[in-house]
């Protein structure tokens, strides 16, 4: 590689790192060294932050909170998704096409658009203010997501080996779970990640359907901002929190991830 | 013994009785979108646009593909990705709930016999074609089914491979009792593997019988076509259709017939030589021994003996 290359590609580096650096560098640092000098490097570093988010329970509910409604969607939206996209692969019915063309539908209006019939609905019914109502809204975009994802890569497998293992004489629950799934987990991998993101990231729908229960962590983040003051050290270590699970998820799936991404290059 | 009545393939118009014997080595012979594919499926008891009655032994079959004692190699070499080669070849015994000792030695012996004990524990993504190949059959075989089916099974492997494979399969699927049904659309593996060879065209039976009988005594133009690789040549001699193959054309002046070409192509692979050409406005192809010295725009007198040359009405 060129030598201009390599600090073109350094250059980016340090733009992608530096808001992370800098996020990190925040939660280590106590308030009045934040907004004192300008500091390339924390010049106290603390964990005081970490320790004030670990004890207030106003903090640890709240990633709590989101950590149970992101679990629920995923669970919800993969055990729905596979088999919708295992049928829309592998069977021609009246309006199949219609159908899924009408899941994909879903996901092209913005989330804002549902804030007042799921208030609405959640309040009438009792599910306003709990994880679940959460995770129900946001399966609204990701049920069709993974559907849409997974489909895809059904599709990849031919239908003969769904026959062979009938030739062979297993019944369809033992081909399901112990042959196809697992040739397909990176595909599994795939929409798993783009859930738990979408699931993580939602704000508008995240903050709307809870209340003081079941408040979620990015929205604790946000109002901390106008409440109590610029309490800046524990909202940077709240971020830096916030971005782990992210990491921790790409980490167990990565492997999936490559094969998935790789979308069928890799038999 | 496998008995099918009234059977119905897409784009037929008449319905065909076939009976495959046990113990032989029945190829069906056909060209694309003849039906040699919805004909397998329909044994099978698979999803297809073809209808008939399935008798195996006798007994009227109507189970599932789960519950048939039907095995199938399909076209493409279809395994288990994610199990290795010798859990392949175990898979239909598993699925029986055979003893683990029985299914070891089983995996042990067809390994063998296809030349598979070397790759027991690959995968099959890690295999070349041919063994892939080998593998969906040694899974077909460990089934030990009353039949068993080959759709067209050494289409995808390169001319080499196929030719090896060819010759160990006769000596392989001979070995049993079981009804085999081998599809093809290559004249040549009628004449390597079949007992039998059943010819089917847009989805009807034209002629069945053992394949030097047929070449011998084809009931139909149709017939002729499709157990000749390259096609027949034709010519009309007192208002009926004559043919002759490519094979019993010889570049001579003395013989009973005498044919005038007009070279207009020459392929030779060193071993043999087809002569392409015009005779009576027909194009025609010659097939003969060795190399031959022919440009385009050559005559060459060609001769044929009056036994060679078939006459349709």
């Amino acid at each position: 590689m060129s030598r201009s290359g390599r600090w073109i590609l350094c250059a980016y580096l340090v733009y992608l790192v530096l808001p992370l650096y800098w996020l990190f560098s925040m939660a280590i640092s106590s308030n009045a060294d934040i907004v004192g000098e300008f500091n390339a490097f924390p010049a106290a570093p603390t964990l005081a932050n970490f320790a004030e988010i670990f004890s207030n329970p106003v903090w640890y509910q709240a990633f709590g909170n989101s950590l149970t409604y992101v679990f629920i969607n995923t669970l919800i939206s993969l055990a729905v998704a596979i088999p919708a996209a295992y049928a829309f692969s592998r069977y021609r019915f009246l309006g199949d096409k219609q159908l899924f063309f009408w899941l994909l539908t879903n996901r092209m209006a913005p989330p804002a658009v549902f804030l007042l019939p799921f208030f609405q609905l959640y309040s009438a019914i009792g599910l306003f203010d709990t994880p679940l109502a959460v995770a129900l809204a946001h399966c609204l975009f990701t049920v069709p997501l993974s559907v849409w994802i997974l489909e895809g890569f059904f599709s990849g497998v031919p239908t003969e080996l769904d026959e062979m293992a009938q030739l062979d004489g297993h019944s369809f629950g033992y081909f399901f779970l112990r042959v196809f799934l697992p040739i397909n987990r990176g595909a599994i991998g795939v929409t798993l990640f783009f859930c738990f993101m979408f699931s993580w990231v939602e704000l508008l729908l995240a903050r709307t359907l809870s209340g003081a229960e079941a408040k979620p962590i990015v929205v604790v983040m946000t109002r901390t901002v106008s409440a109590s003051g610029l309490d800046w050290g524990v909202l940077a270590a709240a971020g830096v929190l916030t971005v782990l699970p992210g990491v921790l998820v790409v980490w167990f799936v990565r492997k999936d991830l490559v094969k998935g991404f790789a979308l069928g290059r890799v038999s | 013994m496998l008995e099918l009545n009234d059977v119905r393939l897409p784009g037929a118009s008449v319905a065909f009785a076939h009976t495959f014997a046990a113990g032989e080595i029945s190829v069906v012979l056909g060209a694309n979108q003849s039906g040699k594919t919805d004909l397998c499926r329909l044994i099978a008891g698979l999803p297809t646009r073809a209808s008939g009655a399935v008798r195996i032994d006798g007994e009227p079959v109507v189970a599932g593909p789960r519950h048939r004692p039907v095995a199938m190699v399909y076209q493409a070499f279809i395994n288990y990705p994610n199990l290795t080669v010798a859990e392949n070849i175990a898979s239909p015994l598993k699925a029986r709930r055979r003893a683990q000792a029985e299914i070891a030695a089983a995996v042990h012996e067809l390994a063998a016999k296809l030349g598979l004990e070397h790759l027991l524990q690959r995968q099959p993504a890690e295999l070349s074609g041919g063994q892939q190949q080998r593998l969906a059959i040694a899974r077909a075989l460990a089934k030990d089914a009353r039949v068993l089916l080959l759709d067209e099974p050494l289409v995808n492997l390169d001319f080499k491979l196929r030719e090896a494979l060819q010759t160990e399969l006769r000596a392989l699927l001979k070995a049993s009792d079981t009804v085999v049904v081998y599809t093809t659309s290559d004249p040549r593996d009628a004449f390597a593997l079949g007992d039998e060879v059943v010819l089917l065209s847009s989805g009807e039976k034209l002629q069945a019988g053992a394949p030097i009988a047929v070449y011998t005594n084809p009931s139909s133009l149709a017939a002729m076509q499709l157990l000749s690789d390259p096609g027949v040549n034709l010519f009309e001699r007192d208002g009926h259709t004559h043919a002759v193959r490519p094979e019993h054309l010889r570049v001579s002046t003395d013989g009973e017939l005498s044919f005038d070409l007009r070279v207009t192509a020459n392929e030779t692979n060193g071993d043999e030589s087809f002569v392409h050409g015009v005779v009576e406005e027909r194009d025609w192809v010659v097939r003969t021994r060795g190399m031959l010295e022919a440009l385009p725009g050559d005559v060459l007198r060609l001769s044929a003996r009056h036994d060679d040359v078939r006459r349709f009405t």
